[in-house]
């Protein structure tokens, strides 16, 4: 191969020559910076473009797989970073939430991350990343910006589960903010009810339901949720009150633990006063 | 080895004698081109190869020497010599160098020459650029074949004159 390339370099030895010759000449003169060189080297520019503009569509038909891949990849890169960046920017929408009900809270709040949800079943629990570690025990309330979440019914050195709302074992007294109608909320398996509410008192669609001072686990005024829908069941003395929660535990990311506690004295005064036997 | 070292002090008091002399010759301006002389005799002796080195050798040499536009000598030169060598012919030398044969050599290599070399020195001055290249080249070329004209009665003298044929 190299003896071929020898022999070729040979033959043509005085064109080799030339070409090398006049490649040094010509770079002897692009060190030049006269006028004649400032001229010379515009005229190039020009021819240059021209026949670069002639001959660009070679190169783009060539390169147009490699340059269609790399565009790919860049999309992808850059739709991953603008999902980053959209769930930043609503995790900062979040925490300004959360913040903003800390703030007004007059309670002690834990913050915890949601790790674990069960929300298929009657019974539905969320797994936190908090536990006695972080001074959370059981009975404590959980609460998201949305509202009331849940209580605190085991907890571990590290985790601990929320019974939420939506499970069958949930029971919280609770009242309407605009009447201030006392009731129990409770999930039947289906939704979330309002119950106890005699076909006389005044509820409706729209109104606001909130943790009323009647319950020991949960602090008042704690917002639950909407009454969207009010049925009169015939042959009952109750309304059917069906309350959409106002935290979406589809959703539901970060909560706050309320370090709330009941005041033991009442407790065991009400316990008292419901088993003392009747006369 | 002693012939090259012969030419190169040969190469070397002619640019003397272009940088110092020639320029007292110059007619409105005009000087001939007393290397490219020698480059021509050069290929037609020695032939192709060595008179592309040549034209370049002695076209650096000027461009330094003249320091008026590094390479610009030694690129027209370097083609004129590789011009020239297509008329070296090894049975032939002497009868070419002593007839007329050798002007005409001399003169299409100096009008090769010229036209390179002014159609780059003449960028971007005043006035047409055809015109200056052609007047230039016409001038300079006409003025070198005159002095090309004394080797070859040189060499006449000393062979014998030679047809054209």
């Amino acid at each position: 191969m190299l003896q071929r390339l020898y022999n070729l370099l040979l033959l043509f030895r005085e064109y080799v020559v030339l070409s090398v010759l006049l490649l040094v000449s010509l770079t002897l003169l692009a060190l030049n910076d006269n006028p004649q060189m400032k001229r010379i080297r515009g005229i190039t520019a020009v021819v240059f473009g021209v026949v670069q503009e002639r001959l660009a569509v070679f190169p783009r038909y060539i390169g147009l797989r490699r340059e269609n891949d790399e565009l790919r990849r860049i999309n992808i890169e850059l739709a991953d970073e603008v999902n980053q960046l959209r769930e930043a920017r609503l995790e900062n929408i979040r925490l300004r939430q959360l913040l903003g009900l800390k703030e007004s809270s007059p309670y002690g709040l834990v913050a915890a991350k949601v790790i674990g949800k069960n929300l298929t079943l009657l019974r539905n629990t969320i797994t936190l990343n908090v536990g006695t570690r972080d001074s959370v025990v059981d009975g404590m309330p959980v609460v998201g910006d949305g509202g009331l979440v849940g209580v605190i019914s085991h907890a571990s050195e590290q985790y601990s589960i929320v019974r939420v709302l939506l499970n069958t074992d949930f029971r919280a007294s609770a009242k309407v903010q605009r009447s201030r109608v006392d009731g129990i909320i409770a999930w039947d398996g289906r939704s979330l009810l309002l119950t106890n509410i005699t076909k006389t008192l005044d509820v409706r669609p729209g109104d606001v339901v909130i943790t009323s001072e009647y319950s020991t686990t949960y602090p008042p005024n704690i917002r639950i949720g909407v009454v969207n829908d009010v049925q009169e069941q015939t042959g009952l003395l109750f309304k059917k009150v069906s309350v959409t929660p106002g935290v979406d535990f589809v959703k539901l990311e970060e909560v706050f633990v309320m370090k709330y506690r009941p005041d033991p004295e009442r407790r065991v005064l009400e316990q008292q006063a419901t088993q003392r036997p009747r006369r | 080895m002693e012939y090259y070292l012969r030419s190169s002090f040969v190469a070397l008091g002619l640019l003397i004698l272009q940088t110092t002399f020639v320029p007292f010759l110059s007619i409105q301006g005009y000087v001939p081109d007393l290397l490219l002389i020698w480059v021509v005799y050069f290929a037609i002796r020695r032939g192709q190869l060595e008179a592309t080195v040549a034209g370049f050798s002695a076209g650096l040499l000027q461009d330094l020497v003249t320091t008026q536009f590094l390479g610009l000598a030694a690129f027209s030169k370097t083609i004129a010599g590789f011009a020239a060598g297509y008329f070296y012919n090894e049975n032939n030398t002497e009868q070419t160098l002593s007839s007329y044969r050798f002007v005409l050599v001399v003169l299409l290599c100096s009008v090769l020459h010229n036209v390179i070399y002014f159609a780059i020195f003449l960028q971007g001055g005043e006035g047409s650029l055809v015109t200056g290249l052609l007047e230039s080249t016409v001038a300079t070329s006409i003025y070198t074949v005159a002095l090309g004209v004394l080797p070859m009665f040189a060499f006449a003298r000393k062979h014998g004159f030679a047809s054209l044929s």
